[in-house]
């Protein structure tokens, strides 16, 4: 399948959460997370779902694993991954937010 | 053209469309047209559970202390998954098999519809342990005038295709005047419709309509009530996330003209047919909801509630096969739902409930842990 949102595959290292506090010179990337007039920043360490829910934002979700489609959002624009590919239908324009790893700041929205 | 078991002619079954094409003849799976649906099969195998593995005898005791009215609405909700699932363990073998021309789609066609079967058999499983005349409810799904009206919405798409296929293999295509029925026109462009408004529906079966019965289900183990039953129920919604992604799938795959160049312009013209499938499946999910809830309500759920998680989920449904959100109800009224559907820790034994997944948050796994605590097996 050829989606826009759907990119190739990217190789995620299992890279221990970090557990001193000199965390500074691990590579973490922050990203802003645009969602209506809120804005959450997350990481790429997991996958969005799970840090929009640590934001106090209620995301409809199913499997958690990618093959339900039940956590589709719009991605207005920005870039997300999968570390591996859905089973699910991407939609274009659409992330599944429980397995879409946020590649650079993004927009998203729940309904039209 | 007639059905063959086995097709004798040579051709390249990456070539064919998933329906319609040639026959299937060797089930090879070492090139996979829609490589999806090979691995739809692997996930579905991955998932095999058998009902017997979970113990009921505390729902039995559940069930005799329940109030009247919530006896009503859990055992009808029992029978209209019956109903769903009698549909769903036969239909997509008898309408889909003999027009199927990929073999990876044929398999997960068997696969999808055998998981049905388990489903079927658990709901024998736990009217079993609950009633002592299991007779009593099975005879009512086929008298009683609320599940024989949905009977009726979620067959009539297969019967009408299983209907038209049987003309086309025995007549060939042309228009046929068939006793009690006058003419009817067998084409290719109206086989093509019939299968896409069949998808549609089952689509929406199972990604709509499975979900009032299961709030219930979970709205009474909320109040650990009924927690074998919503044990088997989570197995259940399990596979049927699988089983709705199938379709979105195959309707996704046919709009896009990607599969089969003139299914992308039946895709187009049944837009609003399949809007209006959601739309009157919704509607009468909501008069479910109100039919299970008519002599009185349960704690945390009444039909107005359920009637807002209906249009919720059809809006979540519908844009995942690229329809615009039909309904105003944007927010999830029962959010706690989530946590009852999501798929990690359905492991029959509760001390093996490890979370393996590592998509999966703090926020939502204390709950069911402690909810099998007391639950012996
Ligand atoms: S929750 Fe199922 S695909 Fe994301
Ligand atoms: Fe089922
Ligand atoms: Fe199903």
């Amino acid at each position: 399948m050829t989606l826009t949102y759907k990119q190739d595959a990217v190789q995620i290292q299992e890279v221990c959460p970090p557990t001193e506090s000199s965390n500074a010179n691990l590579q973490e990337q922050v990203h802003r997370v645009t969602l209506g007039k809120q804005q959450i920043l997350v990481t790429e360490d997991e996958p969005l779902l799970a840090q929009l829910e640590r934001a106090g934002i209620h995301v409809e979700y199913q499997c958690r694993e990618g093959y339900c489609s039940s956590c589709s959002i719009k991605l207005i624009w920005g870039q997300v991954s999968y570390p591996f590919e859905p089973l699910a239908w991407v939609q274009s324009g659409y992330l599944l937010a429980c397995c879409a790893i946020v590649k650079s700041d993004i927009e998203i929205a729940f309904f039209d | 053209m007639s059905y063959s078991t086995f097709n004798r002619k040579q051709f390249d079954s990456m070539k064919e469309p998933m329906f319609f094409g040639e026959n299937v003849n060797v089930a090879r799976y070492d090139q996979q047209k829609h490589p999806i649906f090979e691995k739809l099969i692997e996930k579905q195998l991955s998932f095999f559970w058998r009902p017997e593995e979970v113990d009921l005898s505390t729902d039995r005791k559940d069930f005799q202390k329940l109030a009247a009215h919530e006896q009503h609405i859990f055992l009808s909700n029992l029978k209209y998954q019956t109903l769903l699932d009698s549909v769903q363990g036969r239909s997509p073998n008898v309408a889909l098999l003999p027009i199927v021309s990929l073999p990876e789609l044929e398999t997960w066609i068997e696969t999808w519809s055998f998981s049905e079967t388990i489903h079927s058999r658990s709901y024998t499983h736990i009217i079993r342990n609950i009633v002592n005349d299991p007779t009593l409810i099975f005879d009512d799904i086929v008298t009683n005038k609320e599940i024989t009206k949905r009977a009726d919405s979620v067959s009539k798409y297969y019967d009408n295709l299983i209907e038209m296929v049987n003309l086309y293999n025995t007549m060939g295509l042309g228009t046929f005047n068939i006793p009690g029925k006058g003419e009817v026109e067998i084409s290719m462009p109206k086989l093509k419709k019939a299968l896409y408004l069949t998808i549609a529906s089952v689509n929406v079966l199972e990604a709509v309509r499975f979900y009032v019965s299961f709030a219930c289900s979970f709205g009474f183990a909320e109040r650990t009530l009924m927690e074998g039953n919503a044990k088997i129920i989570k197995l259940i919604a399990r596979d049927e996330a699988l089983h709705l992604t199938g379709t979105q799938h195959m309707m996704n795959l046919m709009a896009s003209g990607k599969d089969d160049p003139e299914m992308a312009a039946i895709a187009a013209e049944c837009q609003d047919d399949v809007r209006n499938i959601f739309i009157e499946a919704a509607e009468q999910e909501k008069d479910w909801a109100k039919y299970l809830f008519k002599d009185g309500s349960m704690i945390g759920l009444n039909d107005q509630i359920l009637g807002q998680y209906v249009e919720y989920i059809t809006n979540v449904r519908m844009q995942a096969v690229g329809l615009e959100a039909h309904f105003e109800t944007k927010h999830n009224p029962i959010p706690w739902i989530n946590a009852w559907l999501v798929s990690d820790n359905v492991q029959v034994a509760p001390q093996e409930a490890e979370i393996s997944s590592y998509l999966v948050g703090q926020t939502d796994n204390n709950l069911d842990d402690s909810d099998f605590d007391d639950f012996d097996l």
